[in-house]
């Protein structure tokens, strides 16, 4: 679709920013009732493999594996959002994490889906940037919508005091499943436009590293606005291009400034660390965390800030 | 006789080996203020929550308008005419005032989650739905009843006290409720909002509300209470007028030690 306007790497960069900026929105939904998950890399699994097979074994085109994929994520969303009603907290973190080591397990042992091997030969779609933009679209409007929305804001309510909101006749229960099944659906979203870009997938790609990152994304962002995990996916997929470039510029240090001792240590080390290729990664994104916690605890983007930026009070316009 | 709006029939709560209500049954006559009262410890919180549904009873019928409700989720008790405030104040502190006063009005709005989906995704874009204005003229109405119009775009949390009293009252009757439990509503209030308490307690009456009230301020329960339950221990030791309840010896002693007028 964009092929002939965009290079290839751009193209990449661009469908992999999308696909976090998804996987945001899909710990953003459970987040907005206060159910903080570790485990939407698993639904992201399921919907993968769930669009593998729909594509490769059953012949489906990708336009309908998609949705479906999305809604074997939500229904097993749904499922696992029964027993996550009845806790919070810790306790929440702890049964999703579980969550994701089953569904990992699973893809690990189950040979229908290629087991340790992985599942190899996803079918190729290239117009997945296509895709990714016209979800990311839709799913911006929705969120948009919500926080305008009487149910958004009983969602906040559930966020702030569960038993009060309750007690206000607001229906805990179906909401909180409601969210928690939306953010599974969305994760599937995200993991089967992943599986057709890579082409394979295996046990171990939805891991639950991904799981905190995918958390990251709204800490950094921000948790109490629909913008905060757009921005912070945004921020951390763009994070490591960023990097690269600084350490391109690195390059432009003449040798003769770096090659005496303090200098060359500095040098080499600022090398070593802007080179992104690897785990080194999580260094950085456990360095920004920790700085987030300290300098801006509810994120980039907050309500205020949207405030300030947009000059309106659009939440009340009554003389 | 009056009507009865709600009707507790031996009802009983135990917290391991210690009644916090304990075989208590009583009546509330519509379109009356019903206050409860009795020591610290009595019971009154808890049965607050029984008939709420926050807690669930060991025994014991709860009436309402003539149906038994039955272990129902406190957001069935809210959408069937109830509502209350909560002693610890429970306001949602990151909500402005107006937002609060419309999650009251959500269960009305929107008796089903789906309707409530339903208009979030389809309202006009850049606009909103048809409800949302309708929700937002009611709840600023409701906030100017409670004198609180003027600060509808502040946080809950940054609310004085008494106004965060007040705003947990305008919330609670924008479910539109038949019956209204307030849990010391004064406390925390200084003397003058204590006094202004009064008439705003029996305007909300007026609306056609039956209101019961638990409360410590003895001057505000005897001023405006249609009857009074006393309880302690979990167990009602006398019921009666005003008047009655001020002359009982049992409630003196219970209240204050022998030898002392209310």
């Amino acid at each position: 679709m964009f092929a002939g306007l965009i290079d290839n790497y751009t193209q990449q960069v661009l469908i992999f920013t999308g696909i976090n900026v998804i996987a945001a929105f899909s710990f953003f939904a459970p987040f907005k009732t206060g159910q903080v998950s570790l485990g939407q890399a698993g639904f992201m699994a399921i919907g993968a493999y769930a669009s593998a097979v729909f594509t490769q074994k059953f012949g489906l085109p990708f336009a309908v594996s998609l949705p479906l994929a999305a809604l074997l994520a939500g229904v097993i969303g749904v499922v696992v959002g029964f027993p996550a009603l009845r806790i919070k907290g810790i306790y929440l973190l702890l049964l999703t994490l579980g969550f994701g080591e089953i569904v990992s397990v699973i893809a690990l042992s189950w040979d229908y889906i290629g087991g340790a091997q992985g599942y190899r030969n996803i079918p190729f779609n290239p117009r997945t940037l296509g895709y990714v933009l016209g979800v990311v679209v839709v799913l911006t409007l929705f969120f948009g919508r919500l926080e305008r929305s009487s149910l958004g804001r009983a969602m906040d309510s559930i966020h702030q005091d569960e038993t009060a909101a309750e007690v206000m006749g607001i229906d805990v229960v179906r909401i909180k499943l409601l969210a928690f099944g939306l953010g599974a659906a969305i994760a599937g979203l995200a993991g089967a436009l992943y599986a057709h870009q890579a082409t394979y997938i295996d046990s171990t790609t939805f891991n639950i590293m991904m799981g905190v990152e995918i958390l990251t994304f709204v800490v950094v962002g921000g948790g109490s606005t629909y913008w905060g995990p757009v921005v912070g996916a945004v921020v951390l997929s763009l994070l490591p291009e960023f990097l690269r470039t600084l350490r391109e510029w690195l390059e432009l240090v003449p040798v003769s400034a770096t090659n005496y001792f303090p200098m060359n240590r500095i040098y080499d080390f600022l090398h070593e660390f802007l080179d992104f290729e690897n785990a080194k990664r999580l260094i950085v994104y456990g360095l920004i965390l920790m700085l987030m916690m300290i300098v801006r605890p509810d994120g980039l983007i907050t309500r205020d800030t949207l405030r300030r930026l947009t000059f309106a009070r659009w939440k009340t316009r009554h003389a | 006789m009056p009507e009865t709006c709600l009707a507790i029939e031996s009802l009983s709560k135990r917290f391991g080996g210690f009644y916090a209500v304990n075989d208590l049954s009583m009546d509330v006559a519509r379109g009356h203020i019903h206050a409860l009262i009795g020591p610290n410890g009595a019971g009154k919180t808890t049965f607050f929550n029984l008939i709420t549904g926050v807690l669930g009873a060991d025994r014991g019928r709860i009436v309402f308008e003539g149906e038994t409700v039955a272990d129902a989720r406190p957001s069935r008790r809210t959408l069937r005419g109830m509502a209350r405030t909560f002693q610890n104040i429970r306001l949602f502190p990151h909500l402005t005032v107006l937002e609060t006063v419309m999650i009251g009005e959500h269960c009305r709005s929107f008796p089903s989650m789906w309707q409530a989906l339903g208009s979030a995704v389809l309202q006009r874009p850049f606009g909103e739905a048809r409800e949302e204005t309708k929700m937002r003229e009611n709840a600023l109405a409701l906030l100017g009843f409670f004198g609180l119009a003027e600060k509808y775009d502040a946080k809950a949390g940054d609310l004085a006290y008494g106004d965060q009293r007040r705003l947990e009252m305008a919330r609670a009757l924008a479910t539109q409720p038949r019956l209204l439990l307030l849990d010391e509503p004064a406390a925390g209030m200084n003397p003058q909002e204590t006094h202004a308490l009064d008439a705003l307690i029996m305007r909300i009456r007026d609306r056609g509300v039956t209101i019961i009230l638990v409360e410590h301020d003895m001057r505000l329960v005897m001023g405006i209470s249609d009857r009074i339950t006393v309880l302690n221990f979990g167990t009602k030791i006398a019921e009666g007028t005003p008047a009655e309840i001020q002359e009982n010896p049992a409630v003196i002693e219970a209240y204050l030690g022998e030898d002392v007028t209310l």
